[in-house]
């Protein structure tokens, strides 16, 4: 765990120095907060729409912008550098367990994601928006939150480990765009059409979403927030395993 | 040979390289290739030793399965005495691996790098920090320390890669191509470093293409061509069975015995004898 942790260490100083790809983390998903918000504030006034919970929609889609912010996979295209520069073999030819190698940067992602899902929140908060499952709850919307960003770079990473590209990683992290859509993102499950309503219970991120947006509307539960937990627990451990399977192999 | 001392020596009577039978075949779409077809090789513990050889003869695939960064796929590596396939982490500490592209990341300083590298080979952060200093004054790079790497010169960067793999005093230094796109100055500069860390007992494995460095600072050296040892001595006696076995009246040089074992001629080399293609 301690070369693990020097890794994580070393990635987190390679993301403060290169602040041009941390802010568009910051500021798409806000700028997607207020277009959308925008765009369908309107059609859901609190008092009337029930699935608000008594909150304007910027709670409602908060969510969403959330999931963005955890979704960009920068620490993947770092990799690569790595990768294509030499620091990786440098890094393979160590005496560490593969194990910390991939675990490194992960937790490099655990971290940023934790200041960038707090950072999210607490701007959100002065536009109405309240987090309704108290403090307890806005900790763990960040946790889950981060852990999310920790799966989607695990995912990246898979992908920058496997093509060994940029051009392929970039390419590769935009599957994710149509399973962040095919989600109740702008209204719930039970309000979508029947042919979406079945995609997104089929989607897992539909179930971080609605965890994400239990946390901000409702009174902190448990079946509430286990779903998401959940699948990010499963996704989690899938991901750690593909990575440490695929670095074992890596010639 | 230069000048020894008893520190990183392997254990008795184990070469600090030795592979035999050594093989690497990949598969690709046009079907199987044969990059390694069966090396042996032994080193001697505090060699300076020279592996030669055109662009994609198998330097670099025998290098990276030496240094455990590729997997073998047949025959046995070992260094320090240490098989490299079986216990890959006992193998890794072992050895001081400088591959051909300067291993550095461009966002870290050069003390942040060689603290990392410190870390991960096992030292406590103070230890890790003096090691740092230590090779930073031994490299010259004291003034450019806390200065990112991405600023470095190519020079500069070599020699911080050569710093970043003596952190935990290896027994044996792989260097592969260490001077490739370097200026005449900082060749030399190189050369020294490599001189000075065998002058301090840990054993070179130099893969280069520039024969003249070869000649300059090999004991022994070996010549591969299309995944096969074709030439095995020290620079004098490979000149001097070339001589020998041509009836030539005066002494050839190395580019000429490198020619001769690779089955290449000057007209081939497009006036470039130490970069020679296939």
């Amino acid at each position: 765990m301690t070369h693990a942790v020097a890794l994580g260490q070393r990635a987190l100083r390679e993301a403060t120095r290169t602040p041009e790809a941390l802010l568009p983390t910051l500021f798409i998903p806000l700028f997607f907060l207020v277009v959308n918000v925008g765009q369908a504030g309107k059609i859901f006034p609190s008092e009337t729409t029930p699935f608000l919970e008594g909150q304007g929609y910027a709670a409602f889609q908060l969510p969403a912008s959330l999931l963005l912010a955890a979704s960009f996979g920068t620490a993947a295209l770092f990799l690569v550098e790595d990768i294509e520069g030499g620091y990786f073999d440098k890094l393979r030819a160590a005496p560490i367990s593969r194990t910390a190698i991939v675990l490194g940067r992960l937790l490099a992602e655990a971290v940023k994601g934790v200041l960038i899902a707090a950072v999210l929140v607490l701007v959100a908060l002065p536009f109405g928006i309240e987090i309704a499952s108290g403090p307890i709850g806005f900790v763990l919307l960040v946790v889950l939150t981060a852990l999310w960003a920790v799966v989607y770079a695990g995912f990246m990473q898979l992908i920058a480990l496997k093509t060994r590209s940029a051009a392929a990683t970039n390419s590769g992290g935009l599957v994710f765009f149509p399973l962040l859509f095919l989600t109740p993102n702008f209204v719930p499950r039970e309000l979508l059409t029947r042919p979406m309503e079945i995609a997104a219970t089929l989607n897992p991120v539909t179930y971080v979403m609605e965890s994400l947006r239990a946390l901000i509307l409702e009174d902190l539960s448990w079946s509430g927030v286990a779903p998401g937990f959940l699948v990010v627990a499963v996704a989690l451990v899938a991901m750690i395993a593909l990575n440490v399977r695929l670095i074992r192999s890596y010639d | 040979m230069h000048e020894q001392t008893t520190t990183g020596r392997p254990p008795a009577g184990e070469a600090a390289v030795q592979t035999t039978a050594l093989v690497k075949t990949y598969r690709s779409r046009s079907g199987t290739v044969e990059a390694v077809r069966g090396v042996d090789l032994r080193v001697e513990a505090g060699e300076v030793f020279g592996f030669l050889g055109p662009n994609g003869a198998g330097k670099s695939t025998t290098v990276r399965m030496l240094t455990t960064l590729l997997s073998i796929t047949s025959g046995s590596a070992r260094v320090a005495g240490v098989d490299v396939a079986a216990d890959p982490d006992a193998a890794r500490r072992t050895m001081g691996v400088a591959l051909q592209e300067a291993g550095l990341d461009p966002r870290q300083t050069g003390r942040e790098l060689l603290v990392l590298q410190g870390r991960l080979f096992g030292l406590s952060p103070a230890r890790a920090r003096d090691r740092a200093a230590e090779l930073l004054a031994l490299v010259e790079l004291d003034d450019a320390a806390d200065r990112r790497i991405k600023g470095y010169s190519g020079g500069m960067k070599r020699r911080l890669d050569l710093a970043s793999a003596l952190v935990h005093e290896p027994q044996v230094l792989f260097l592969d191509e260490p001077t490739t796109g370097l200026d005449p100055g900082s060749r030399l500069t190189v050369w020294e470093e490599v001189r000075r860390i065998n002058g301090r007992g840990t054993t070179v494995f130099l893969t280069t293409q520039y024969l003249e460095e070869a000649d300059q600072l090999c004991d022994r050296l070996a010549i591969i061509d299309g995944g096969r040892i074709v030439r095995e001595g020290t620079p004098a006696s490979l000149k001097a069975e070339l001589r020998a076995r041509t009836g030539s009246s005066a002494d050839p040089t190395l580019d000429e015995v490198f020619l001769d074992a690779t089955g290449r001629t000057r007209g081939r080399v497009a006036g470039d004898v130490q970069e020679v293609s296939t």
